[in-house]
């Protein structure tokens, strides 16, 4: 990590912001601190290689919003989402606005430090984002396949199971089958490898 | 027996008796069975035949089937009424030996000198058993919103809880850098367990979140047209002394709707109580709830009134927790409609009423070819 990476914290709660500047300080980035969107838009972004950590939900412009509006001005200022709500719909709204990266508060220090990295190595890439490779298809059964992309679409278990007429306790069943298969850890990575079958 | 052959010979007394719907018989003061009629029968499960002639204790259970001669005794020394001329709730005892709730009215006459008990009968294990219903439907309602209201509190709790344990998690591990650095090995210790119990703290709220967000609900194939008009029985019991007119229109044919019945009444009932308060003021008052098909997958329901209609201002914050245009309102009861609706994969809105007004509409899935 480089001593002038500098991480742009967006948080209305003052108290989550003062500890994440004291936190990340520690760890040796340069951290400025917005309490809202319009604060972080108006200052703009550091002149150095930087990403954005900002929480979902803020009075005025949320983090979705402040995330496209970001995309729209700077597009390659990577964004990490903090929520408070780490489900399957907010993954992929996060990661369908763009983001990087999703953090269920609260957070352990290294799925933090983990996150930003990640934001960060992304701002040193080329124009266009490396294309990741596509969802190994052939991984999976067809069940398993439906399911994944039943889920990546925002459904929850439940959902799932109706929609293919199976149990919750099956479909969950195949999740954690398809998850392991895949190498997906958490829902951002699931939701990544979708966005990578896209592209 | 000079009654039960009155009623033999008399071909109008006798068609009178026998056609009428309710229980009909006839006693005299030694509590002797002289008429019953068909709807006796069917009441009672025993013939005419086993019961003319006989005490009619013999149709009552204890305490009353040893008191009953009592009773009639009594009246007949004192002239004291207890049920004559009254009629009351008692209770009848079947052939099979069931008991069943009755209404018996019972009327003194005098023929050809004798004295005589006319005693009429209608069964009320029909209207107490629709009572019950309402009864238990009203509590499982009462329970089922207050769990509903619980989840969104506690969601709201969750949300704000994380904040500041975010916060706190952050600090300790700041924390717990510094007391690396300085080679402190209790205060390191000690960061570390405010760290670990601070994720503790935060998984608990994380299944707290999980517990609510995944609470199976109970959804089955239930006829929508049903289940709104059972609501409107529980929730408007009083649209008459309110003075409005209620009408309910529901498409016939359709299929069922896959929904939890109890959520999905307890969102028409919100939805009818706002329309209702919205007409307070209103001249012309008329609800119309109308149950149809959205599309093939939805079925709708809509609540329309004729109210002032809804102010822009209102319109846009309509959903939005804490919200509220009543005096004593919480703001909670749209948005927790709207959480229910959407939790059954449907959306809940609001539009005008193009003859004044305002139409609340939902969609909930139809259960097509599932089940």
């Amino acid at each position: 990590m480089s001593q002038a990476d500098s991480i742009c914290v967006v948080d209305d709660d003052a108290d989550v912001r003062d500890s994440l500047e004291i936190l990340l300080r520690r760890s040796g980035y340069a951290v400025r601190c917005f309490a809202s969107a319009r604060d972080f838009l108006e200052a703009g972004p550091s002149a150095t290689r930087s990403c954005v950590l900002a929480d979902v939900r803020m009075p005025e412009m949320d983090g979705f919003a402040l995330q496209r509006e970001i995309a729209r001005r700077w597009p390659k200022l990577p964004v990490v989402i903090m929520t408070g709500h780490g489900d399957i719909p907010m993954a992929v709204k996060a990661m369908r606005a763009g983001a990087i990266d999703f953090l269920e508060k609260p957070f352990e220090k290294p799925a933090l430090i983990d996150a930003i990295n990640r934001a960060l190595a992304h701002a040193d890439a080329p124009d266009a984002p490396a294309a990741p490779k596509p969802v190994p298809r052939e991984l999976l059964t067809e069940r398993e396949f439906e399911i994944f992309q039943l889920l990546v679409e925002g459904h929850q278990n439940k959902v799932v199971a109706h929609k293919l007429d199976i149990s919750v306790r099956t479909a969950e069943a195949h999740r954690a089958k398809l998850m392991s298969k895949l190498g997906a850890r958490n829902l951002a990575d699931l939701v990544r490898l979708s966005f990578a079958g896209e592209s | 027996m000079p009654i039960a052959k009155a009623a033999r010979e008399n071909p109008l007394f006798e068609a009178l008796i026998s056609t009428a719907v309710d229980g009909i018989m006839v006693i005299d003061e030694n509590a002797v069975v002289q008429v019953y009629n068909k709807a006796c029968e069917r009441l009672f499960g025993y013939g005419a035949g086993e019961v003319i002639g006989h005490n009619v204790r013999m149709l009552m259970p204890e305490p009353y089937r040893t008191a009953h001669d009592g009773y009639v005794g009594h009246y007949v020394a004192t002239g004291e009424k207890h049920i004559i001329g009254i009629g009351r709730e008692v209770q009848g005892l079947r052939k099979d030996g069931t008991v069943f709730p009755m209404n018996l009215s019972v009327g003194e006459g005098m023929v050809n000198g004798q004295r005589i008990f006319v005693g009429i009968i209608t069964d009320l294990s029909d209207r107490l058993a629709r009572d019950r219903r309402i009864q238990e439907l009203q509590t499982e309602m009462w329970h089922v919103s207050r769990l509903t209201d619980m989840g969104q509190v506690a969601a709201g709790l969750a949300h704000e809880l994380n904040q500041p344990l975010t916060a706190i998690l952050n600090y300790t591990n700041a924390g717990l850098d510094i007391a690396k650095d300085s080679g402190d090995k209790d205060l390191e210790t000690i960061f570390g367990k405010v760290a670990e119990q601070t994720s503790r703290a935060g998984n608990i709220i994380r299944r707290l979140r999980s517990f609510i967000e995944k609470r199976e609900p109970n959804r089955v194939a239930e006829d929508l047209g049903k289940t709104v008009e059972e609501a409107i029985r529980l929730g408007m019991m009083d649209a008459a002394d309110r003075n409005i007119h209620l009408e309910l229109r529901a498409e016939p044919g359709l299929p069922p709707a896959l929904i939890d019945r109890i959520q999905i009444q307890q969102v028409v009932i919100n939805l009818m109580k706002n329309a209702a308060e919205a007409m307070e003021h209103s001249e012309n008052r008329h609800m119309t709830v109308s149950v149809q098909s959205a599309s093939p997958e939805f079925l709708q329901v809509a609540v329309a009134d004729t109210g002032p209609g809804l102010a822009k201002e209102v319109a846009d914050k309509l959903f939005q927790a804490f919200t509220s245009t009543k005096k004593s309102g919480m703001g909670m009861g749209l948005n927790i409609c709207r959480s229910i609706v959407e939790a059954h994969g449907g959306r809940l809105w609001a539009e005008d009423n193009p003859g004044g007004g305002t139409i609340f509409r939902f969609n909930v899935p139809a259960a097509g070819t599932e089940t």
